[in-house]
């Protein structure tokens, strides 16, 4: 459990060829979903840019000048939003029992969905559906379609197929997510191993360093740092002294100064230890309504369904369809033509069931 | 467009289909090209719109884990993208598999070829299994090789990740012929061994040239791997008569292994005898079967490159195509019918007719164990 411990995002050092790579930097999420917190801010800007940019032209194209007094949303405000949907994954978690995998997941995958996505295209209330039906199936919790919407009010088992291929495109269909929970029950076993201490540790200690990890999911901290160091520094909030003597027990072994030592982690837990003790908590329900209210507005027209710009961009998407199977048949006729083409007559060469596009 | 919109599309035009090569219930699989490198790739679209519950667990297993997995001996997914309703998983194209090659007669196999395919499988199954994850469904047919000779191990549909001992998994995995005892007794904890009694049985196939143990029926199953190996004694295997599903099947006697493999060197029969320990606990796990003296005695293992291929250019049975889903079971989607019932397809005529007879089938499998 301590392997991911050393792979910092700020770790640039040169491998031991000798060394096998730790299994976690193979991962997905460390190859793909790691970055500094500047790196993240500066995504959700440019990503703010292009979508303001792109709604402003739709407007402009239905209405000149009416984009003009409209008010759209900051990077910030999007993040706000999406974190108060971030708050209502466990609650519906806890009302249909899903275990702490799906939840954790589930909340990984609604975070990396506006890393590609942004609020005013899709709203976060929908994705976050769709995000947790996606995570009980991807983390072997399946349950039917039928019984997730039943017990969700207003809404039908259409809204969460329909964004299901945008959220798993959007997560590049890299399903698995490590978490700091499955870290944090790492160390609470190790402990247990340790000579010097006192193997009646209470429960409670455990339940106070998951809390902190909970909190944890709520700010970008599984964005920027390891499963394990997450869950060292909320060990650490829970039970400082414990916390060090398993760092010790970790690092101890012929710490050599190109390797990982007790000072190069202080500082990164300290940055954890704040953003968990910051930003570890919903957002005011006030500034999210305001937030709320202003997407009413400035939401993308092209996925409103019903509206002029929405019919637009279905009927050019309908013409496109259509010129390619004008294409197809084509080619399928000018295949028949060809002396070896009536052997294959009748088994249909194209079928529109099959279209490879 | 949006930009993931446009990612996906960027995506696809990498990949070129050329032909259908199979055709299945709930997959279709074509031969192509990467579009750059002219690399020969197979696409395997899954029609993911016939399901009522969306993305179907088969192939968010096989998309999960191969995402996550790279090594010489598992199958390589490209990529993946989406079109409509239809979710496409690029794959290097093998153009092969393990059964075709032990059932093709005008191949003759050494013993140093059988322990070249032993080493590529033990070496895949350990990156599996470090990787804490269980394939559940090894058998000929899902090991596939590549032009090279490198033999791959392939569909994930059914595999799984494990952790924590004590967490409760189905025992409806594993095609039967394969399938270990504790699984037949309705176990519901278990771990990497069930994987390492699917390569006994396997090791033993490419030396018999036949199936080991082709149980007709779960009960039958039993009783095949019981004649086959003797059946366990309480010393043998403490506890399996309080498994869920633990019935007596008879008594028979253990015959010696040398009996059935006459030409097999002792070392051969010390490491298939271990993957076919009935204790689970005490079968010999993937890395430790790596470093057995099989491996180091000789003959040494044929050269990837040196090993029997099959002569004629065979499209891979179209079967393969569905994976493991069978829409029309209770069980959490698996396959494990043996081979003499398999559906294969004959005509592309009839094909269709069969494919639209299951679509019309909604019997829909009730949410599966975990």
């Amino acid at each position: 459990m301590s392997t991911g411990l050393v792979a910092s995002s700020e770790n640039t050092e040169s491998k031991d060829p000798q060394q096998r790579q730790p299994l976690y930097e193979a991962s997905t999420q460390f190859r793909n979903w790691r970055f500094s917190s500047e790196g993240l801010a500066q995504i959700r800007e440019k990503l703010n840019e292009a979508a303001v940019a792109a709604i402003r032209n739709t407007f402009e194209v239905d209405q000149p000048g009416s984009s003009a007094n409209v008010a759209f949303l900051h990077a910030n405000e999007e993040v706000t939003l999406v974190k108060l949907y971030l708050t209502k994954i466990p609650q519906l978690c806890a009302m249909f029992r899903f275990p702490e995998e799906v939840e954790a997941t589930a909340i990984s995958y609604l975070k990396r969905f506006y890393l590609k996505n942004t609020v005013m295209d899709w709203h976060p209330k929908n994705v976050m559906l769709t995000a947790l039906f996606l995570a009980t199936k991807t983390t072997n919790n399946p349950i039917s379609l039928e019984t997730y919407t039943a017990h969700i009010p207003k809404t039908a088992p259409s809204d969460v197929l329909d964004l299901e291929f945008l959220v798993a495109q959007s997560l590049n269909f890299e399903f698995t997510v490590w978490h700091a929970h499955r870290a944090l029950w790492g160390i609470w076993l190790d402990l247990q191993s340790l000579p010097d201490v006192d193997q009646n540790l209470s429960p409670s200690i455990h339940d106070t360093a998951l809390n902190h990890i909970r909190a944890s999911r709520l700010t970008d901290a599984e964005l920027i740092y390891t499963p394990s160091q997450i869950a060292l520094a909320a060990f650490t909030l829970a039970a400082p002294d414990l916390a060090l003597k398993w760092a010790q027990s970790k690092l101890l072994p012929n710490v050599t100064s190109s390797q990982l030592s007790l000072d190069t982690i202080s500082p990164v837990l300290e940055l954890i230890k704040s953003m968990i003790l910051n930003e570890g908590h919903a957002p005011d329900v006030e500034a999210v309504r305001e937030v709320d209210r202003r997407l009413r507005i400035c939401k993308n027209p092209e996925k409103v369904v019903g509206s002029k710009a929405y019919l637009a961009k279905q009927a050019e998407e309908e013409r496109k369809a259509e010129e390619k199977r004008h294409k197809k048949v084509l080619e399928m006729q000018k295949g028949q033509s060809d002396p070896f083409g009536d052997e294959i007559q009748g088994t249909s060469l194209v079928d529109y069931d099959d279209d490879d596009d | 467009m949006d930009a993931v919109e446009k990612a996906n599309t960027a995506r696809q035009q990498q990949w070129i289909k050329d032909r259908k090569v199979g055709e299945g219930t709930y997959a279709v699989v074509y031969q192509g090209r990467e579009a750059s490198t002219k690399r020969k790739i197979a696409v395997k679209k899954i029609k993911v719109g016939q399901f009522k519950d969306g993305l179907d667990m088969s192939a968010i297993r096989e998309v999960k884990y191969l995402r996550e997995l790279k090594h010489q001996n598992v199958i390589e997914l490209l990529d993946v993208f989406s079109s409509k309703t239809n979710l496409n998983l690029v794959l290097e194209f093998l153009d092969s598999d393990l059964e075709m090659i032990i059932k093709d007669r005008s191949l003759v196999f050494l013993p140093a070829d059988i322990k070249s395919w032993m080493a590529m499988t033990f070496r895949g199954l350990e990156f599996c299994h470090r990787n804490w994850i269980l394939h559940r469904d090894l058998k000929p047919n899902n090991l596939l090789i590549a032009s090279d000779g490198q033999l791959k191990l392939a569909d994930f549909g059914l595999a799984r990740d494990f952790a924590d001992p004590g967490y409760k998994m189905t025992c409806q995995v594993i095609t039967r012929w394969y399938r270990p005892p504790e699984l037949l007794f309705g176990c519901r904890y278990y771990g990497t061994a069930v994987d390492i009694w699917s390569v006994g049985c396997i090791f033993a196939e490419l030396m018999l040239r036949i199936p080991y143990l082709p149980g007709e029926s779960d009960m039958d199953q039993l009783k095949t791997i019981f004649r086959a190996l003797g059946t366990p004694t309480e010393d043998d295997w403490p506890g399996h008569t309080k498994l869920p599903d633990y019935v007596p099947v008879g008594q028979f006697p253990k015959p010696p292994m040398r009996d059935l493999f006459t030409a097999a060197t002792a070392d051969t029969l010390n490491l298939l005898s271990k993957c076919l320990i009935y204790e689970p606990r005490k079968r010999i796990s993937a890395l430790e079967a790596l470093s057995h003296p099989y491996f180091f005695a000789l003959p040494y293992p044929t050269h990837p490159s040196k090993l029997p291929k099959c002569s004629t250019v065979v499209n891979k049975p179209l079967d393969e195509v569905d994976a493991n889903v069978d829409m029309n079971s209770s069980g959490p989607g698996v396959k494990a019918t043996s081979k003499g019932l398999k559906r294969k397809l004959t005509s592309p005529t009839e094909a269709k007719a069969r494919s639209i007879a299951r679509r019309l089938d909604f019997s829909k499998a009730p949410p599966s164990s975990p």
